[in-house]
């Protein structure tokens, strides 16, 4: 990857998944490129494709056509290891349900990340990691004796852990209530911040699209209307 | 009536509307199917099959006897006369109470005519008469009269296969016995009174009592056995000749035996073997029953939403609990009919296998006992098991609904139910007891299994506990791994109490096996005579150590021996004495006794004195110390011993310890000088020889010399306990590995209940960035770990039982034997990685993306 070039490029993705009806076309050529830095809300009612495209960019998912780019790597020659890997250095995920490991306490949780990537202060991080999203009193508690905030903030603090350039984002608030929802994604945005990692959102909160940079919307597996939304944030 | 009032009554608790409300949801859940309840039903059928199968191959076994018992007996009654034959008014009695025939039995030397090879035989000696039932199946197919008969002065014999071979002759070549020659005429192929289950040191050999006469064999003392056996007129009571023959001769010391009581010692014999398996077969039962519980466990784990919903609805804790009762109550019907069928069917698969090691034709057919009690076994087990974590229904609450992670309401198990679990075990308790024919051994059974249940489950929990206080692990895949063997809910536990119980009990009886055969090959060997040598008569006692001390390297010992029943403990019949199952033996017929000026060497003397070396008073008696415990006996008791007809009364003037293993020449009932000196004997002699020296040579000039004396080499001896060792640790080994099995379907059924949580963390580190190669490395880890430590607690457990056994009952050195520890090791970590290896092939195949989007 090069200085001014995007960090994720879509170009013509199509994804179709079998059904016992038949395969059912769930994306129907997307193209569209994330520069690093970026802040990106993705909006669109149930059904139009959101999720699956959130994981054709994690390469949780393989297109049925198309190419991906992330980091300046084509993900269709990686191997699922390959895939992993990439993800490691380079992609932090935030879902709705959390995803939390329930036998690791917080910190643990936290540390994955960048154990697997060979950090020796693992821990020492992770510590600090979920000081900065205000969980440094829980470090040692399990998942199943935490609220569902903070649930989604350890896995936050999982998902900028290991400094990712990419954080995506799966209705990060579906689960929690409204004050604690906004307390998530203000976590987010100070992370984003921080780091100055490009943020990719799942949502229908309007509130909340308003706070990135720009807004994709989806229909029926393609992209209905595309609008950078900064003024409205600064009218916020 | 309404349905607004119909869910009233059923609100309200109407028993009746209630159960039958219950079973409308049960059929309902039922639909769904058994998917769930595999593991379930395999444990069950499992369990049931092996307790109905093998009593119902015991039951075959023994209605085989029934059918066969005149063949058995030889006749519809048979009477024992031991070391002397009928006299000439018992034998009159004898021939007017219906056709007779006799047989004389003994052991004896056959060698082959050049004298170069020899062989010690089982000689019985047959009246035209015999059998009385049956046939004797000779090879070639000829009569067996004429296979005996004399021809050209030459007398006729039949034999097994093995004497020929040892002899090295065929069909018509010559070979002697005692004094005479006989022709090999035909081999037995059946014999239909064969004896069974005695320890034979040789082969049988049959020949006609004249032949017999001319053996020169039958001298005073010598150790024959006489068989009397009488077919009765048709109508005849045989207890009531029985009772007829033992009030005209009173003084006999005659043992008679009816058809009804044919073969004790095999019907003995296939009863235990058939309990100690009935036992393998409970043992299956109860470690499936850890399945069974898991398995409703998971279900109700499974349940939780529908069970919530329905307690939303206004359904009541026992109405639930009733209704998958039901469900449960109904897939165990289906497993133990399964289990029955299967169980029913196999002794017709097995009967082909066993029919060779015994002497009559299994009887097939359905035995309702034994598949009952196999039933009511199974569905006691199931009750015990099932009901536990179905009383969990009481504990899920309505909100479960309304929220993710709710801690369960900590409530103790419903007194009822828990009385219930505690009756169904008590009862499954008592139907061993009741069902057993050693009262004892299931009553230590019972204890055992709830020690070893107990030891387990805390060998688990300590596992779990010790884990969770383990440093934890930098690596996050063995981190991962560690935290997966105490998460709540985790199986590790169960996994070590249901795979460890199989495991210990096939390493302790590895380790015991092991010792033995150490004990029996090496240490027994070492100190063991070479040969013994029978019926040395008082006269050939001299040239007996002529020759033995001409041989370089040799020595002996020898001790006069006779033999006689215990018919009186302090002049009480020993029908009507209460004695211990282990000190029966000795009653049960003839013994061996001697006497002696000095202790026998060997004894150690626990209790009295010894007489003087000149002692000439009242018959005194030294008796075994065990024996004397088991029959109630104690210094200046009394013994009565019947010697040849003739009763003596000897009082115990002190007990010995009896070190058997040596096995030097000894006896339980060692009389004081003066009592026996007149009556007829003969002299028995170890012989020890050093390495090297001429032991072939020396039984060729004792048994040259003296043809009715015959040497039982002591490596046949321990070769043939060696045999019967290794078949009793065959059995047991069995046992285990039933009991395994059973493990195995618990590991099964717990690895693929914890397929759900292996999809997940797969998904989830594959998320984070974890490839593959780490995510099955921390499964392998944490199935490799509970292999270990469940092998490490089997093992040790194991290991002390058998030093238990080893050191205690069995009285000798204890051995540590690494190998089959390791084996166990080895054997544990091999089951546990190869299942957790197909759940987490499975897991780790799993589409991430499938995974999420459903989420």
């Amino acid at each position: 990857m090069t200085a001014g070039s995007p960090l994720v490029a879509l170009d013509e993705i199509r994804l179709s998944l079998a059904s016992a009806a038949g395969p059912v076309e769930i994306l129907r050529g997307i193209t569209l490129t994330i520069m690093p830095g970026e802040t990106v809300a993705l909006l669109g009612p149930s059904g139009s494709g959101k999720t699956s495209l959130l994981m054709v960019l994690a390469g949780l998912e393989r297109p049925t056509a198309g190419r991906v780019e992330l980091a300046g790597q084509d993900l269709g020659r990686l191997d699922e290891d390959g895939l992993a890997r990439l993800r490691r250095r380079h992609v932090g995920i935030v879902f709705q349900s959390f995803h939390l490991i329930p036998t690791m306490t917080a910190m643990e949780n936290v540390a994955i990340p960048l154990e697997l990537a060979g950090d020796r202060n693992a821990f020492a991080a992770a510590e600090t990691a979920l000081a900065r999203v205000g969980l440094g009193h829980r470090v040692g508690h399990y998942p199943g004796q935490l609220s569902g905030g903070e649930q989604q903030r350890v896995a936050i603090a999982r998902a900028f852990a290991a400094g990712p350039q990419l954080l995506l984002a799966d209705e990060p608030t579906g689960n929690l209530d409204g004050a604690t929802g906004r307390a998530v994604i203000d976590c987010l945005f100070a992370e984003h911040a921080r780091l100055g990692t490009a943020l990719l959102l799942i949502t229908h909160d309007a509130e909340l699209a308003a706070r990135c940079g720009r807004e994709i919307n989806l229909a029926d597996g393609r992209i209905a209307a595309e609008r950078h939304a900064a003024p409205r944030r600064r009218a916020l | 009536m309404s349905t607004a009032s119909r869910l009233d009554g059923i609100r309200a608790g109407h028993p009746r509307s209630q159960i039958r409300y219950a079973f409308r949801l049960a059929t309902r859940e039922l639909r769904g199917g058994v998917r769930g309840f595999r593991i379930f039903l395999a444990c069950l059928v499992l369990g049931v099959a092996a307790i109905a199968g093998i009593g119902s191959l015991t039951e075959a076994v023994l209605a085989g006897i029934r059918a066969d018992a005149r063949l058995l007996l030889g006749g519809d009654v048979t009477v024992y006369l031991t070391y002397r034959s009928a006299n000439e008014a018992e034998r009159r009695f004898l021939a007017n109470s219906g056709t007779l025939s006799e047989v004389a039995k003994l052991r004896s030397m056959a060698r082959s005519s050049d004298a170069a090879r020899r062989s010690l035989i089982e000689l019985q000696a047959v009246d035209g008469a015999y059998p009385l039932y049956g046939e004797v199946a000779l090879k070639p197919n000829l009569p067996l009269e004429q296979a005996l008969k004399n021809e050209g002065g030459i007398s006729g014999a039949v034999a097994e296969a093995a004497v020929a071979s040892r002899l090295g002759i065929s069909l018509g070549e010559h070979f002697r016995i005692g004094d005479a020659e006989f022709e090999l005429r035909a081999i037995i192929e059946r014999q239909p009174d064969a004896a069974f289950g005695a320890l034979a040191f040789g082969p049988r050999v049959i020949v006609s009592q004249a032949a017999l006469a001319a053996t020169g064999l039958i001298r005073p003392g010598a150790l024959v056995n006489y068989e009397y056996r009488l077919k009765l007129p048709p109508g005849t009571d045989e207890d009531n000749w029985a009772r007829r023959a033992r009030a005209n001769f009173p003084d006999a010391g005659w043992q008679i035996r009816s058809s009804a009581d044919a073969s004790p010692g095999l019907q003995r014999f296939i009863e235990r073997v058939g309990f100690f398996l009935d036992l393998a077969g409970i043992t299956a039962l109860l470690v499936g029953g850890i399945g069974i519980g898991n398995a409703v466990a998971g279900y109700v784990a499974s349940k939780t939403a529908a069970i919530a919903t329905l307690k939303c609805l206004g359904a009541s804790s026992r109405l639930i609990f009733t209704a998958y009762l039901i469900q449960i109550l109904a897939l165990a019907l289906i497993g133990i009919a399964g289990g029955l069928l299967l169980g029913g069917l196999a002794p017709a698969a097995i009967a082909p296998l066993v029919s060779g090691l015994l002497p009559v034709e299994l009887r097939l057919g359905v035995y309702p006992l034994p598949l009952g009690l196999a039933a009511v076994a199974g569905l006691l087990a199931v009750l015990v098991f099932s009901l536990w974590p179905l009383a969990a229904i009481g504990r899920i609450p309505p909100a479960a609904l309304f929220r993710d992670t709710i801690a369960p309401a900590r409530r103790p198990v419903p007194a009822p139910i828990a009385a219930i679990i505690a009756a169904a075990a008590l009862g499954l308790a008592a139907l061993v007891i009741m069902s057993a024919p050693d009262r004892r051994v299931a009553l230590w059974y019972v204890g055992g299994a709830i020690a070893a249940f107990a030891l387990f489950r805390f060998a688990g929990w300590a596992i779990v506990a010790v884990a969770r206080l383990l440093p934890r692990p930098a690596r996050p895949t063995v981190r991962l791994a560690l935290a997966n063997l105490y998460r709540p809910g985790a199986p590790t536990a169960r996994i070590v109490l249901s795979l460890g119980l199989g495991l210990s009990v096939l390493a302790a009886v590895a380790l015991v096996e092991g010792n033995l055969a150490i004990e029996v090959e090496t240490r027994l060997a070492e100190h063991a005579p070479a040969d013994f040598f029978i019926d040395i008569q008082p006269d050939q006692l001299a040239g007996f150590a002529e020759i033995v001390r001409a041989t370089p390297g040799t020595s002996f010992a020898e001790m006069p021996m006779l033999r006689g029943r215990i018919t009186r403990l302090n002049g009480k019949p020993v029908e009507e004495a209460q004695v211990a199952p282990e000190a029966q033996w000795a009653l049960r017929s003839d013994r061996g006794l001697t006497y002696a000026a000095e202790p026998p060497a060997g004894s150690h003397i626990v209790g009295g004195s010894w007489w003087p070396a000149d002692y000439r008073g009242a018959p005194l008696v030294s008796f075994d110390a065990e024996l004397a415990q088991g029959m109630g006996l104690k210094l200046g008791d009394t013994l009565s011993v019947n010697l040849l007809g003739r009763e003596i009364t000897a009082t115990i003037a002190n007990l010995r310890q009896i070190d058997w293993a040596r096995l030097g020449i000894n006896f339980a009932i060692v009389f004081a000088p003066g009592a026996l000196e007149a009556a007829p004997q003969t002299h028995l002699a170890a012989v020890y020889t050093a390495p090297g020296a001429a032991e072939d040579n020396l039984v060729r000039q004792i048994t040259d010399r003296f043809p009715n004396v015959s040497a039982i080499p002591v490596r046949e001896g321990l070769e043939a306990v060696a045999r019967v060792i290794a078949t009793i640790g065959a059995a047991l080994r069995l046992v285990a590995l039933i009991t395994l099995a059973a493990g195995i379907l618990v590991l099964g059924g717990a690895v693929a209940a914890g397929h759900r949580r292996r999809v997940y963390d797969a998904v989830v580190l594959k998320v984070l960035g974890a490839t593959r190669g780490a995510i099955a490395a921390a499964f392998l880890i944490e199935h490799g770990l509970l292999g270990v430590v469940t092998a490490v607690v089997a093992a040790g457990l194991g290991t002390l039982a058998a030093y238990a056994l080893v050191t205690g009952p069995m009285r000798s050195d204890w051995v540590f034997l690494p190998m089959p520890l390791a084996a166990i090791l080895g054997l544990a970590v091999v089951l546990t990685l190869v299942f957790g290896f197909a759940g987490t092939w499975r897991a780790l195949g799993a589409r991430p993306a499938a995974y999420l989007r459903n989420e």
